[in-house]
């Protein structure tokens, strides 16, 4: 009986370890397939393939990223180790209330909410006038890392055996030898677990390098988040699977060794053994030190390298959109004019707004859309660009030097890069089977049939455009009835909804997710291929609704504190060249408003509709506007109803 | 004394990047663009959808703590009486997948609740009709219990290690049930363990905006999101300062409840 239910009992305890081993590793693993799948979509099986791992070692973005990530975690721990170990031991001699008070303070990061530590420390290096960048995030991971470390090494503390040290000192040895010969070797392995913590929790932030980064650099987290939007480069997924297996093979050695007898009182956390000063071999220990020390060298080297190569005065910051350009073209630039670019992204024209306006980095070069230019110009943010150092400028359409008159309306401050419109994506298989007729309207997009369907835009403008327009009202408008009635209509479309996506849309239209989706016609080309590629049993067509769409336009415009102004005049009369034009085009299939470039083009891709539609057409669309701080003000609070809903 | 000039650096640190930010926090969510004093920015958490944000925040964060504790309370137990000597192995197990970046996790998830994804492609191998999982409360649920659950089970698993053989054999041998032994030596052994555990949850669940929008197709919005809006679009800094501030109130409860029941840090996760 008894040993029965052992055995069932047994039986039950590994099951259960079982099953939540398969949870905490099944998106691993699914990580792990999707590195090896030909389509970069991520719910296609297009084939097997290794090209991934290959695109990873030779993406300079993910390179740059892997190295900061790396940098930064390795001297955030460090630095942690070294101030939290010194504070640890000064905790330990404190009186009973300054303890309580400092371990108090200790515990807050890592007890507050990540957002608010990020962005406490976003505020605050604002204030004391730092410019967001490398040293920032380094501070800001010291800071969150140094509490693991204090952690770790107290308890160890708590065990030595302070008359050794005394004795130690009384036999006449100087104390900080005294201290590296008797108590540190107590306490080395609750620094060297408060490390491979500090490393870990490092490695994995997110929230708070998302509010402390500056321009031009990126962890891992914050590159994969820019590319969350626009759909995540498989090559990233290969490079999490090496980093994985890497650090598995390697615990897999350390912690293959020959058993040592121990009873279960023993088994602490991370370290192998609180009580047990042997746990950590001596020669794993030195073998540690040592790698530690050759990467202290190689990180500090490649840094004065780094300053010493960016040193020069001719550079150039670029903010771009995400994926908005052919990397090939920054280079080809580089290499022509000696200048060195560096390029940053952002993915909204909100997140890229309050950067700019407050200075804390300083770009040069900036491709905001339409109403976001109109906002930057009534701000007192840009700067006029002198056209005679921008002679390409002829080769953009005067249709869409035209077309920006409408947020600046001298043509003194924008350069068009791109344009499009607007209008619903939809699944020809997927309608037919909902037995829906195709879609022409945005009132399509409240069909009751395709509840669950739908992929709308999520952003506040975008958003009220289309109900706005199924209303009949003008997309930029600011009376506060019409707005309130569009918002009501998004509440009414709210259940039928799939999900608010940014760029997701793409992918997950292509992947067969949704019936219908709002996305911007710059990537039907790339949508249509991919169909192709993939040879899936469905088409994906695009239509701009009857009613009207946005027109937008996506220009290049100089910031007021720009430090390279001439630079950035030289970028933009390299976009302008027709032949470079036409790269980009193909690069990130955005209709281009260069001339030159679309001449270049095969007649088959002149013609496609969906992408060069006909402006006579569209007399019912219109650009956005910028409407001012308090209408603005008035949008968003409308969409966070929208949304709270 | 010199081991007290050893804590100079820390204390500086401390107050530059912890508490100068944190006032600086206060100071942005007690104040309106003009720079004037107001309360508006922490009673704007009494409007309709913030509250209502906040309120599903904190119902989905009980949710997934409760979760996590279910979930990981009995697996401290299973690996405690495994006994594998290799406790720090056990601990590398759960602390592994953090290597695997936390938006690659969160995503990968994407991929398998999908509804063309990876589960419900099993579901439909066994001829079974496909669910909807993606973009509701549960799957955010999921996420949270997910990326949250190795911070409950390294402490309850680190409590439970250090409750002596001898205690629980002395129950049994004066006649204790399983059951009684888990009531009444385990389950009051393992509050520190728990209580640590449920903080290291709760407050992440509680402010995260990540999770909601990656498996809630931004459709559920969070106290999380409204604030990172509020910063990043809206730029809004007093209001996002004055909702955080409300945060920390949750916060500050958190850190209480670990200074009553967990006084000499025997809870901690690591």
């Amino acid at each position: 009986m008894s040993k029965t239910y052992r055995s069932l009992k047994q039986f039950f305890s590994n099951f259960y370890l079982v099953f939540i081993l398969i949870f905490l590793y099944a998106p691993i693993i699914t990580m792990m397939v999707l590195s090896f799948n030909t389509s970069k979509s991520r719910t296609q099986w297009g084939g097997f393939t290794l090209a991934w791992y290959q695109q990873m070692l030779s993406d300079p973005n993910i390179i740059s990223a892997l190295y900061y990530t790396l940098l930064i975690a390795f001297v955030s721990a460090l630095a942690a180790c070294i101030i939290g170990t010194a504070a640890a031991i000064a905790i330990d001699s404190m009186k009973p209330v300054t303890k309580t008070i400092v371990l108090g303070v200790t515990n807050i990061p890592m007890l507050n909410a990540d957002i608010v530590t990020g962005i406490s420390l976003m505020l605050a290096f604002l204030a004391f006038g730092i410019s967001l960048g490398f040293k920032t995030i380094l501070i800001s991971h010291i800071t969150f890392n140094i509490p693991y470390v204090i952690l770790s090494v107290m308890p160890k503390l708590k065990q030595t055996n302070k008359s050794t040290y005394e004795a130690a000192l009384d036999l006449g040895a100087h104390p900080l030898y005294a201290f590296f010969k008797v108590v540190f070797p107590d306490i080395m392995p609750g620094v060297l677990s408060g490390f491979l913590l500090a490393f870990t929790m490092s490695l994995d932030d997110f929230i708070i390098t998302h509010f402390t980064r500056g321009a031009g650099i990126n962890t891992l987290s914050t590159l994969i988040y820019s590319q969350v939007r626009r759909g995540i480069q498989p090559s990233m997924y290969a490079l999490s699977s090496v980093i994985f297996l890497t650090v598995l093979v390697l615990l897999l050695i350390t912690n293959y060794r020959p058993r040592q007898k121990k009873s279960i009182h023993d088994t602490d956390a991370l370290s192998g053994g609180a009580f047990h000063k042997n746990s950590l071999p001596e020669r794993i220990q030195k073998s540690a030190m040592a790698a530690a020390a050759v990467m202290i060298l190689f990180s500090v080297a490649f840094i004065t390298f780094k300053k010493y190569t960016t040193a020069s005065s001719n550079e150039l910051y670029v903010y771009n959109w995400g994926e908005y350009i052919d990397e090939e073209v920054v280079a080809m630039f580089e290499e022509e004019t000696g200048i060195d670019v560096t390029y940053d992204m952002f993915e909204t024209n909100e997140e890229m707004y309050p950067v700019i306006e407050a200075g804390a980095v300083r770009y040069d070069v900036v491709c905001p859309s339409d109403y976001m230019i109109q906002k930057m110009i009534e701000n007192d943010l840009l700067v006029e660009i002198n056209f005679e150092n921008v002679p390409n400028i002829h080769q953009i359409n005067p249709t869409y030097l035209e077309m920006s008159k409408s947020f600046d309306p001298q043509n003194k401050y924008s350069v068009p890069y791109c344009w499009g419109t607007v209008g619903i994506l939809y699944n020809t298989k997927r309608i037919q089977e909902l037995g829906v007729e195709p879609p022409d309207s945005w009132h399509d997009l409240w069909n009751p049939a395709l509840a669950g369907e739908i992929l709308m835009q999520d952003s506040v403008r975008d958003a009220f455009m289309v109900a706005l327009k199924d209303l009949g009202y003008s997309m930029n408008t600011a009376d506060i009835s019409q707005l309130q009635e569009a918002k009501q209509l998004l509440i009414d479309q709210k259940p039928l909804v799939q999900a608010y996506v940014i760029d997701q849309v793409r992918d997950k239209m292509i992947g067969g997710e949704a019936a219908v989706g709002v996305v911007y016609s710059g990537e039907m080309l790339y949508i249509q291929e991919e169909v192709q590629n993939l040879g899936l049993d469905y088409e994906l067509e695009y239509v701009i609704p009857k009613e009207g769409t946005n027109l937008w336009l996506d220009s290049w415009v100089i910031p007021a504190n720009a430090a390279n102004k001439e630079n950035a005049e030289k970028w933009i009369d390299f976009l302008c060249r027709p032949e470079i034009a036409l790269r980009n085009f193909e690069y990130i299939t955005y209709p281009t408003p260069n001339d030159g470039a679309f001449q270049l083009l095969e007649p088959e891709l002149q013609n496609n509709k969906s992408i060069f539609p006909d402006l006579d057409h569209l007399e019912d669309s219109e650009v956005f506007q910028y409407l001012g701080d308090e209408d603005d003000a008035v949008y968003n609070a409308l969409w966070k109803e929208v949304k709270s809903w | 004394m010199s081991k007290k000039l050893l804590s100079g650096p820390y204390v500086l640190w401390m107050i530059g990047f912890t508490i100068i930010p944190l006032a600086l926090i206060l100071y942005y969510g007690l104040t309106d663009r003009s720079g004037a004093f107001t309360l508006a920015n922490i009673m704007a958490i009494a409007t309709a959808e913030h509250a209502k944000a906040l309120w599903l925040s904190l119902g989905l964060s009980l949710a997934s703590t409760i979760c996590c504790l279910l979930l990981a309370y009995p697996l401290a137990m299973v690996l405690r009486a495994k006994g594998v000597g290799a406790g720090s192995f056990i601990v590398f197990i759960f602390i592994l997948p953090m290597w695997m970046n936390f938006l690659l996790r969160t995503l990968a998830w994407q991929t398998l609740l999908e509804k063309s994804g990876v589960i419900n492609g099993f579901l439909a191998l066994l001829h079974l009709p496909p669910q909807n999982m993606i973009n509701t409360p549960a799957a955010i649920i999921l996420g949270m219990v997910y990326n949250f659950l190795p911070f409950m089970v390294l402490p309850i698993y680190n409590v439970l290690s250090k409750i002596d053989d001898n205690t629980i054999n002395a129950a049994t041998d004066l006649g204790a049930s399983s059951l009684q032994t888990f009531w009444h030596i385990l389950l009051p052994l393992s509050v520190p363990g728990i209580i640590s555990g449920i903080n290291m949850v709760f407050v992440p669940a509680l402010t995260t905006f990540v999770i909601s929008n990656l498996l809630g197709g931004s459709k559920i919005l969070l106290i999380g999101n409204v604030i990172e809006q509020e910063f990043t679009k809206g730029s809004n800094w007093h209001l996002g300062s004055g909702l955080s501030l409300v945060l920390m109130i949750f916060i500050l409860i958190s850190m209480a409840l670990i200074a009553k029941y967990d006084k000499n840090g025997e809870g901690n996760a690591f």
